[in-house]
């Protein structure tokens, strides 16, 4: 066994971070050069000398950060080298321009795989499993209550939801960033015809998507005094933090709903203070990071992003696989 | 189809918050359900029966053994999820996709008159089969609901009073009639459904039937005018304002908020049925104390609302009292048009009966309010400092000539309450307690409305019994808003009544105030946070007593 030290990709000041390289992953702090799997918030910071991603996500990060940063692209799939360490981006099918990340040096790979999901998604390209020595993944909903409907099946109870209630004015909340986009395309695909309006921050990313060649059906920006009886019937998509506070205030006879995969759990749902919720992730439930982890073939994963321990044991006792501890 | 539409119910009723809309929901289902679905359906909603057929721990233990799965993980999952029914639902999900026929078309009916008391009487072994393939024939949709039933946890936000209300508006019949007759034993069937959905109403339900309540204004300066012999002076107790009736043998026992509450209190129902005349007694409701003659405190008496069919220990233990104030009718005479003065002699007439002539000794749950005597209006104010000695909340004064009008009606009844050194406030803080109360959050702190803010005016640890603190522990951590270090900030949800000995104006305090020696003498669960007092109800305190 290494010690923490001899690894190729480790924790330092609680990021990942790969030495040989000099190099950073989803930095939480300004450093020299980052490599980033995709734009949303929490796997960025502004300030960074040096950006390396995807061109989608480049677009999207330039949406998010300004256009006079300094950043790399490369293609899926596309190698190339930072002090002799081999460097490549794979569809990791969490959200437009994500990826995982896979590292070759001296014979032995490793691969991170970033945010990730299994299921189908026509906002994104789709995962690719990635052979590996080493496995960092995330473990968001790592426990076997997690287990995800088809996606079309939570489009058609939204459009059910909304259509129940022709007199309200439906409300749902969800990330700005992909979760917005993908909702918009299931849910077009459903017996809901109304207006579907978004909060400006949804919009600015629908448009980058479509920049992108990604098909999001149009919606109205929401204005601030738009009638209420022009939203009778309609879907407004909001981001969450827009929940709390003074802002539902411009709406009259509303009905809300957030979509993330926690709703999955009832006492949860019924503490979130929405109405309702709707169980649709981004991120892989168990069964999805049980395959990844297999079909990697990985002999040793990490895991971070999440509550490991159940994940981590199960694997070790059911599945033989050695689970390392990172330590932050 | 049917059972998969009571699990549509159970999920739309689940994510509803508004009772117009939940009624509507219920409405909906009754409509379009067979009778005796929805029969079912009144008896699990109104929680009439949740007998347990197998516990969560043996369900929990049947899945692990089932699909090999290790308990350890089934114990983690079920930290998250809180509920051995939904976390067993959850995990189904991953292994029900056998080939299996779908039993689709199950009903409710079926499933709880035939499914599931066939399959309790079963041996182990063979039950532990049922379920397995019950598991893997329900439609998945249906899990939940199974295992809810099962385990005898079946709970949605429904209250009886939701299901009257949405029989009522189904039907067009009041509410009254409705409460009437979904009361005692409710046993499913096509007849008993049938029978609640009647659109004839008989005379007895109509004999059942409340007057409405008149009810006293706040007591105001002019009346100190009249001439003291004008009123008729009363305890204001603190309890249940109730009416009790008795018609053509049968006796209802009414609150104010027409809720028929005779399953609660068997032991007033089944004496006063024994006396000989009918009538309609307006009165109060309490838990007494025998011995002294005053009422216990109303946290007693909530010890007794919520409690149906209470067992003897309980009734000896809390051991309530009807104190009657008024008579309404008499054997069918409605009196509620002569004049108080002459009511008040015919309730005492009958009373004194009813004690002599009664088979079974009426006193020991049920009496006449005393009255009380002031020679002027000094006298009475007196009398009104008194009451917290006899656990009485002031005085009530009524027109001697009134008659038994409806409603808050100016000018007949008033009530004249001691000045309260109290406010109803909004717990916006709670910080850990120490030693025996480690580990509990115990001392908390107190807010007051300004505008549409919440200031905080006092902090107050003691009042709280061991139970209720147990019990707003819990909450609080489900509550919290943020952490800072010890203390939490917390979802303002919760109303307490503070009192205090001294209350004046404060420059160091961010409210304004300061308030001497606060504690907590009441959780007011029945308050809404806009129910609480203002920062001005306080500044109006401080001006009555200077």
């Amino acid at each position: 066994m290494r010690t923490k030290q001899e690894y190729l990709i480790r924790y330092k000041d609680g990021n990942l971070y790969c030495e040989l390289a000099g190099i950073w992953i989803d930095p939480s702090k300004p450093v020299k050069k980052a490599l980033i799997t995709h734009a949303h918030f929490d796997h960025f910071t502004f300030g960074c000398e040096e950006y390396i991603s995807t061109k989608e996500t480049a677009i999207l990060l330039k949406e998010r950060v300004g256009d006079n940063i300094k950043i790399k692209t490369f293609e899926y799939g596309e190698k190339f080298k930072i002090n002799g360490i081999n460097i490549s981006f794979h569809p990791s099918g969490h959200i437009l321009g994500s990826s995982q990340i896979r590292f070759i040096f001296a014979e032995e790979k490793w691969l991170i795989s970033g945010d990730f999901k299994l299921q189908k998604d026509q906002t994104c390209k789709q995962y690719e499993i990635v052979k590996t020595d080493y496995l960092i993944s995330e473990c968001t909903f790592g426990l076997p209550i997690f287990k995800w409907d088809e996606s079309n099946k939570i489009a058609n109870d939204i459009s059910k939801w909304i259509t129940n209630s022709p007199e309200k004015t439906s409300l749902l909340f969800c990330y700005s960033l992909g979760k917005a986009q993908r909702l918009l395309n299931e849910i077009s695909q459903t017996n809901f015809k109304g207006n579907i309006y978004s909060h400006g921050s949804i919009h600015k990313m629908n448009n980058c998507y479509r920049e992108l060649g990604i098909d999001i059906k149009d919606t109205i920006k929401i204005e601030n005094k738009k009638k209420i009886d022009e939203l009778k019937g309609s879907l407004i998509l909001l981001p969450p933090s827009l929940s709390k506070g003074s802002y539902l205030k411009n709406f009259k006879n509303i009905q809300t709903a957030f979509a993330s995969g926690w709703m999955s759990i009832r006492a949860l749902r019924k503490r979130s203070g929405y109405d309702k919720g709707f169980a649709i992730s981004d991120h892989a439930d168990w069964d999805g990071i049980l395959e990844v982890v297999k079909k990697s073939e990985a002999k040793n994963v990490f895991f971070h992003h999440g509550d490991s321990e159940a994940l981590s044991k199960y694997l070790v006792e059911k599945e033989s696989i050695n689970v390392l501890l990172f330590g932050k | 189809m049917s059972l998969k539409k009571f699990s549509e119910l159970f999920c739309d009723l689940d994510s509803i918050n508004s009772t117009n809309n939940k009624i509507e929901v219920l409405k909906n289902y009754f409509l379009s359900n067979d009778p005796i679905d929805n029969s079912w359906a009144i008896y699990l909603l109104t929680g009439k029966s949740n007998k347990r057929f197998i516990s969560g721990r043996y369900l929990k233990n049947l899945f692990s053994q089932i699909y090999e799965y290790p308990q350890w993980l089934i114990d983690t999952c079920y930290l998250k999820v809180g509920d051995s029914a939904e976390v067993i639902t959850l995990l189904l999900k991953n292994k029900t996709n056998s080939r299996k026929k779908k039993l689709s078309n199950i009903s409710l009916n079926e499933l709880l008159s035939e499914t599931i008391p066939t399959l309790s009487k079963l041996y182990e072994e063979e039950k532990n089969l049922e379920i397995k393939n019950l598991w893997e024939t329900l439609p998945e949709d249906n899990h939940l609901i199974f295992n809810k039933i099962l385990t005898g946890t079946f709970r949605v936000g429904v209250s009886i009073g939701l299901i009257t209300k949405s029989i009522s508006k189904l039907i067009n019949i009041e509410e009254e009639i409705i409460s009437h007759r979904l009361m005692g034993d409710f046993k499913p069937s096509i007849e008993s459904y049938e029978f609640l959905i009647n659109k004839n109403i008989n005379l007895q339900e109509l004999n059942s039937k409340p007057f409405p309540f008149l009810l006293a204004n706040t007591f105001e300066d002019k009346i100190f005018k009249n001439s003291i012999n004008d009123f008729q002076f009363e305890w204001k107790y603190d309890g249940i304002r109730m009416q009790l009736i008795k018609r053509s043998g049968n006796v209802s026992l009414w609150t104010r908020g027409q809720e028929l509450v005779n399953e609660s209190f068997p032991e007033l129902v089944e004496k006063m049925s024994h006396i000989k005349d009918n009538f309609v007694l307006d009165g109060e409701l309490l838990v007494w104390n025998f011995k002294e003659q005053i009422a216990f405190d109303f946290s007693l008496l909530q010890k007794r609302i919520n409690r149906k069919s209470p067992t003897r220990s309980i009734q000896i233990k809390y051991p309530i009292i009807l104190i009657a104030y008024d008579l309404l009718e008499i054997n069918g005479r409605d009196i509620r048009e002569i004049k108080l003065e002459n009511r008040r002699i015919e309730l005492e007439k009958y009373f004194s009966k009813w004690q002599i002539k009664t088979e079974n000794n009426i006193s020991d749950v049920f009496k006449i309010c005393d009255l009380i005597f002031p020679k002027d209006w000094p006298d009475a104010l007196a009398y009104k400092e008194k009451s917290r000695e006899n656990n009485t909340e002031g005085l009530i004064i009524k027109k001697k000539t009134s008659i038994y009008s409806s409603g808050r009606k100016k000018g007949i009844w008033w009530k004249y309450k001691v000045d309260p050194m109290q406010l109803d406030a909004v717990l916006i803080y709670a910080k850990g307690g120490s030693g025996r109360r480690a580990g509990l959050y115990t001392d908390y702190s107190f807010a007051l409305w300004k505008d549409k803010e919440l200031i905080k005016f006092a902090s107050a640890y003691s009042g709280l019994t061991n139970i209720e603190i147990k019990e707003l522990d819990k909450w609080i951590r489900k509550n919290t808003i943020e952490k800072f270090g010890p203390v939490r900030s917390l979802k303002p949800e919760m109303v307490f009544e503070i009192s205090f000995e001294k209350i004046q104006i404060s420059k160091r305090h961010k409210s304004g105030i300061a308030v001497r020696f606060p504690r907590i003498t009441k959780w007011r669960k029945d308050k809404k946070i806009n129910d609480a007092d203002s920062l001005e109800n306080a500044y109006e305190l401080i001006k009555k007593i200077s």
